[in-house]
């Protein structure tokens, strides 16, 4: 008994690291933003609600960087989830060939975002990148675009980059999910005569779908959070299309030094986060009573 | 029990070493009986000519060690000034005009150079972007042409010359189109919009003091002079001077079409002379602006930044080791080295320019130019709003319409 309270002692070194590297900002990001501290001097004035007010009221761009926040994170919840598991159903058997692809669709997990973001910045070049030109060259010109540069599309072009390097973690997670499910329930399924779809939609669908809570969870959240892509891609532009909350706070505290009022910013950013996880939590939840 | 004894006070240990390590003196402090200073940049891609400098200058002051660190250019805008903050990285900083150093000065990391004899080595006409309230704050190192950089090759073949006016910037994009080659490459991902647009609205509006107005709400982007600005760069888009899709094109691949001759020019700065070089070496190059005006009401030839400004750190501890450092730069004979070896203009007088590229736009610094109109803008959120109209323009965006969104995004933002 005594020698499990020493096992306490393990938990002292990441409580300090958790307590300095995310509580104690976290509680001084929510004190600075009643401020209008710019960051750099020692010098601030309290100004209350005066940051809220001007995001909620007086902050067009805060406004359109949320709603690209949301067309982002749609568009790659639904498709990283349908790929992975297309994927996920197709690759399921321990076959060589399934085992060398899934290998290849997780690839690009180990990359750093940055390299991504240079890759695909050159592939999706309108004039040089091979995106185009392979359309040109097999006569598909009508499906040439300009994808970073129209305002309409450089938004879910950014999102397909991200949906391409994260498809390989969610299938991880599909595949480990497919492979628990017990061989004897296809048999029972084959003796009745169900079809391909029947199998999947009554037997397939059901055990897999705490695992597509998750996915779906944690694609939300990374989504939500996704930086590194779009600014190394188009730094929020052509004329704020790709504009999202991370890279308006960004631009804020370190371009404008207006801490107080990035701070603000991350308050809000950080109460929606939290509302869409406890509100995925509580989806996976009610999966795991019906299961 | 012993075991565990001994492995939390390890763990102990180790916590608290990695929090002293936290908060070590870092790069500049004295080692073996040497003064250590920090020198940070953004030039990567000077770094070796750097480093042959600092070779130099520690041998003839060996009391004094270099620590340089270079930061890649979009880091370093947003992070300088909070390295600056307790004097232990930076002595020697550098930093960019317009909103960067109105920041650091605002926040008092610039040491006042004032008084400093070594001041005297560099053009005193090109020194005003580091002053501020009659004080020398920082130093500009570098001069950079903004304007556009053309094949002077295709220009003799087809017997043109860098127009005088509107009209003629028209014919002249006519004839090189006509003649199969993209007039204007304008990288409209990345830094076209923001250095194109100097050049462009130089002469329509000729009050150096127009951005500063405009967040003063004096001025604005719905008057006339921008919405004349962003109206021109329709034209020459509606007309196809520049590469398609231009929005969608970053520097490089802009640089690539000027480098295999299939554009004439591009719509940056005289600092990409030397990356068309690499692409085709035996390329001549030379430097013009777009007159969007006529010939009688046309103020100035050109744009000029004075940039990489040097400064000492108020909060350094090392700030006659910094100043050395400074002056040895500024040295004519160390400042050739700089400009031959990097392809830079500088704002040190008497340097001696050996370079092809260096030769050919010379002439440049006794011409009527502007100082960078974009880099005037105090306020970060108001440049992007600027730049932003450019790219809405050519999105499809009625100049006007444009213009009205962004004066939108001014008025949040005005002082």
């Amino acid at each position: 008994m005594k020698q499990s309270k020493w096992l306490y002692l393990f938990f002292v070194p990441g409580l300090i690291f958790y307590s300095i590297f995310f509580i104690l900002p976290t509680i001084s990001a929510v004190f600075y933003s009643f401020t209008d501290w710019d960051g750099l001097t020692t010098n601030f004035n309290f100004v209350g609600f005066e940051n809220y007010t001007n995001l909620v009221t007086n902050d067009s761009i805060f406004i359109k960087a949320m709603t690209n926040n949301l067309k982002f994170m749609l568009f790659v919840v639904v498709f990283q989830t349908l790929f992975s598991l297309v994927f996920a159903v197709l690759l399921v058997k321990n076959t060589k060939t399934n085992i060398f692809l899934r290998a290849l669709y997780f690839f690009p997990t180990i990359l750093s975002s940055v390299s991504v973001a240079f890759i695909w910045s050159y592939m999706y070049d309108p004039n040089l990148g091979i995106i185009n030109n392979l359309f040109t060259s097999v006569g598909l010109e009508i499906l040439a675009n300009n994808w970073l540069g129209d305002q309409n599309i450089a938004i879910y072009s950014i999102a397909f980059v991200q949906v391409w390097f994260h498809t390989g973690q969610m299938l991880i997670i599909f595949v480990a999910g497919l492979q628990a499910i017990p061989e004897d329930l296809y048999e029972v399924a084959k003796i009745e005569g169900a079809s391909r779809w029947q199998t999947f939609s009554k037997v397939t669908w059901p055990l897999i779908a705490p695992a597509a809570t998750i996915v779906v969870a944690y694609t939300t959240i990374q989504s939500f959070k996704a930086f590194d892509l779009i600014y190394a891609m188009t730094r929020g532009g052509p004329n704020y299309a790709t504009e999202i909350l991370a890279t308006h706070i960004y631009t804020t505290a370190f371009r404008s030094f207006k801490f107080g009022y990035a701070s603000a910013e991350s308050v809000i950013f950080m109460l929606v986060i939290a509302l869409i996880t406890f509100l995925q939590f509580r989806v996976l939840r009610a999966n795991r009573v019906e299961n | 029990m012993k075991k565990f004894k001994l492995l939390s006070i390890i763990l102990a240990l180790m916590t608290s070493l990695a929090l002293a390590g936290c908060s070590s003196e870092g790069s500049s402090g004295e080692k073996d009986g040497k003064t250590t200073i920090s020198f940070i940049h953004w030039r990567g891609e000077d770094v070796e000519v750097f480093n042959e400098l600092i070779a130099k200058f520690e041998e003839e002051n060996p009391d004094i060690k270099v620590d340089m660190t270079a930061y890649p250019s979009e880091q370093y805008q947003s992070t300088a000034q909070t390295l600056l903050r307790d004097g232990t990285t930076g002595d020697v900083f550098v930093s960019m005009p317009g909103s960067q150093f109105e920041i650091i000065q605002k926040a008092g990391f610039f040491e006042d150079l004032s008084g400093e004899e070594f001041v005297s080595n560099f053009n005193e006409s090109l020194l005003e972007v580091g002053q501020s309230e009659g004080k020398q704050y920082a130093l500009p190192y570098q001069l950079v042409f903004n304007q556009p950089i053309y094949n002077a090759g295709i220009f003799e073949e087809l017997g043109l010359e860098p127009p005088t006016d509107w009209e003629g910037f028209l014919a002249l994009c006519e004839t090189l189109k006509e003649n199969g080659y993209t007039p204007i490459a304008f990288p409209g991902a990345d830094i076209g919009p923001g250095q194109f647009m100097n050049a462009m609205m130089m002469n329509n509006a000729t009050d150096e003091e127009v951005f500063t107005k405009l967040v003063n709400g004096e001025v604005k982007l719905t008057d006339e002079w921008w919405v004349k600005t962003l109206s021109q760069f329709k034209e020459l888009n509606d007309k196809e001077y520049f590469q398609a899709n231009a929005l969608g094109t970053k520097h490089d691949g802009a640089i690539a079409l000027v480098g295999q001759e299939k554009a004439a020019m591009l719509a940056t700065g005289s600092y990409a002379m030397a990356n068309i070089k690499s692409h085709k070496e035996d390329v001549k190059l030379n430097l013009l602006a777009p007159i969007t005006v006529s010939e009688s009401e046309a103020t100035y030839e050109g744009i000029h930044t004075t940039t990489f400004m040097m400064a000492v750190n108020s909060k350094s501890e090392k700030q006659e080791q910094a100043k050395a450092f400074i002056e040895f730069l500024s040295k004519p004979e160390n400042a050739s080295v700089y400009a031959n070896k990097t392809g830079q203009h500088l704002t040190v007088n008497d340097v001696n320019y050996e370079s092809e590229v260096l030769k050919d736009t010379v002439h440049w610094m006794d011409k009527n130019t502007r100082f960078q109109p974009r880099y005037l803008i105090p306020n970060a959120d108001v440049e992007k709003a600027v730049v932003g109209s450019i790219q809405d323009v050519l999105s499809g965006t009625d100049p006007a319409e444009a213009a009205k969104k962004a004066q939108q995004i001014v008025d949040q933002n005005l002082n």
